[in-house]
């Protein structure tokens, strides 16, 4: 607990836990959606967004999640299309979103180093108005993804139940990839793409694997993330290891043993 | 009241400018147990989605008649196959999702919709599974629990898509024999969609057939399992 006394280390633990209680109840849907790589999309995207900032001398994170919001605005009025499986789509936003970035930094005055910079936090180094910028974005979606609770279900379960009960399926896939979208954002700014990619999949997969509630599911996902988290920054410190692989390597293990009870588990 | 729950009149319905089925006139009366049947990729899923309301025709009119001049509330229940196994829901979570049209947007359901939704999993003679996983139940009981939870939307008319596919001969039977429970004890108007000649054949009262070149024909189960009704809707024909 003396950890705990060190100034930036509380910055670290707090940046890590605010991740994952931001991501960790998303990726419930996010995996039971079949959507996971939509999280290295919003990076490509969000390098894009950052790389045109910088491009045009303009504040580079507000226009990164300004194209991830437009492009997820998008992605949800044609990710119905009967002719591609959703995969595809996220695959060809991952592959656009490359190139976009790889052009404007090409033409970028500032290169590369400044915009992965800009992009890819380290959990080590996260400032105070960035702690309090996921406060607040974490709220608004931890608040629309529990008041929307009914809505998101169906629409992901059965949107054509949805649609003769006039509940709008585009309206509440719009706002659900919205929401994964600026909280992915956000979090990669924060703790770096590898450890928000692993915070969107690896506690729903473990609390998929290990309970039969969907209420428990987004509970013990919860718990699985934040704890993943804190153990793993505390674990890295004693250790003397990187801290973003430390906990993606802690949530790994996590995801091993939840497939094994799962294995075993009778059906 | 009107005798009528649903009128088509000349409806051409499909996808786009698709048409699957072609000037289609016919008439669904309050109380039918009507069974409609086809050959897979026939169109039954369509008609079924243009009588939900889900797809407007590309000509002509679908036309849905309340019983007090309000529209008409269909509860559906979908083939189960296409739910998604991977979502860990009890009987009585899956239930209770009837209740959802009438609640406001981002308002959780309450006390009183699970209570609704346990007396419709009472009515299927469900209330044992309440609490386990759906995703754990047989064929039939999966059935009956899709089946609460249209009913939990207090439906004038069930639509039904492929009720008993991949049931055994006594599961079949006993969801047939509640759905003709229900006609008779609530008068809700049953509409079942099938392959299977032999649901048709034991349980429907009224029949409308998909035929070949897009059409529907439709009327007294007597009169239109004929062998020269069933060639126009399955090539080979059926004795």
């Amino acid at each position: 607990m003396e950890l705990l006394t060190i100034p930036f280390m509380r910055h670290v633990v707090i940046a890590g836990m605010l991740a994952a209680l931001g991501l960790a109840p998303l990726s419930v849907y996010v995996v039971l959606r079949r959507i996971v790589f939509v999280g290295a999309a919003v990076a490509e995207i969000s390098s894009a967004g950052v790389a045109l900032a910088i491009l045009f001398g303009v504040e580079p994170f507000a226009v990164a999640l300004a194209l991830t919001v437009v492009t997820f605005l998008a992605f949800s009025r044609i990710a119905e299309s009967p002719r591609l499986p959703l995969e595809a789509l996220i695959g060809m936003l991952y592959a656009g979103g490359s190139a976009a970035a790889v052009l404007l930094i090409v033409k970028s005055p500032r290169g590369e180093g400044s915009v992965l910079n800009v992009l890819f936090g380290n959990i080590l180094t996260v400032p105070l108005p960035l702690l309090w910028a996921m406060v607040v974005v974490f709220a608004i979606v931890l608040a629309i993804q529990y008041l929307a609770a009914k809505e998101f279900l169906i629409v992901a379960y059965d949107p054509d139940m949805a649609r003769a009960l006039g509940i709008s399926v585009n309206l509440w896939n719009t706002v659900f990839y919205v929401t994964v979208g600026v909280a992915v954002a956000l979090a990669i700014r924060a703790v770096g793409a590898l450890l928000a990619f692993a915070l969107l999949v690896a506690p729903g997969a473990v609390a998929l694997c290990m309970v039969d509630r969907l209420g428990s599911a987004f509970t013990l996902a919860t718990v699985v993330g934040i704890a993943a988290t804190v153990i793993g920054i505390f674990g890295s410190y004693w250790f003397d290891l990187p801290t973003g692989p430390t906990i993606v390597g802690l949530l790994a293990a996590l995801f091993a043993l939840s497939y094994v009870y799962a294995a075993m588990k009778p059906a | 009241m009107p005798a009528e729950i649903l009128r088509l009149r000349n409806a051409t319905l499909g996808y786009g400018n698709h048409a699957v089925l072609t000037r289609l006139n016919f008439a669904i009366e309050r109380g039918d147990f009507l069974g409609v049947m086809g050959p897979n990729g026939s169109g039954k899923t369509t008609l079924l989605k243009a009588i939900l309301g889900l797809l407007d025709p590309i000509e002509g009119s679908v036309e849905a008649f309340g019983s007090d001049g309000a529209p008409p509330r269909f509860g559906y229940v979908p083939q189960r196959e296409r739910l998604d196994p991977h979502f860990p829901l009890t009987s009585l979570e899956v239930a209770v999702m009837g209740c959802f049209g009438r609640l406001r947007p981002m308002r959780r359901p309450g006390r009183e919709d699970f209570a609704i939704a346990r007396a419709c999993l009472a009515r299927a003679k469900m209330e044992e599974f309440t609490e386990k996983p759906y995703r754990r139940l047989s064929g039939g009981q999966q059935q009956r629990v899709l089946i609460a939870r249209a009913l939990a939307g207090e439906p004038d008319a069930l639509l039904l898509d492929e009720p008993t596919n991949g049931m055994d001969l006594e599961a079949e039977r006993a969801i047939m024999e509640f759905l003709i429970d229900l006609q008779r004890d609530q008068g809700t108007t049953i509409v079942f969609v099938t392959h299977l000649l032999s649901a048709i054949e034991h349980f429907a009262r009224r029949v409308a057939i998909i035929t070949r070149d897009g059409s529907v024909i439709i009327g007294p189960k007597e009169e239109m399992l004929s062998p020269e009704n069933l060639t126009r809707a399955y090539a080979a024909g059926v004795n």
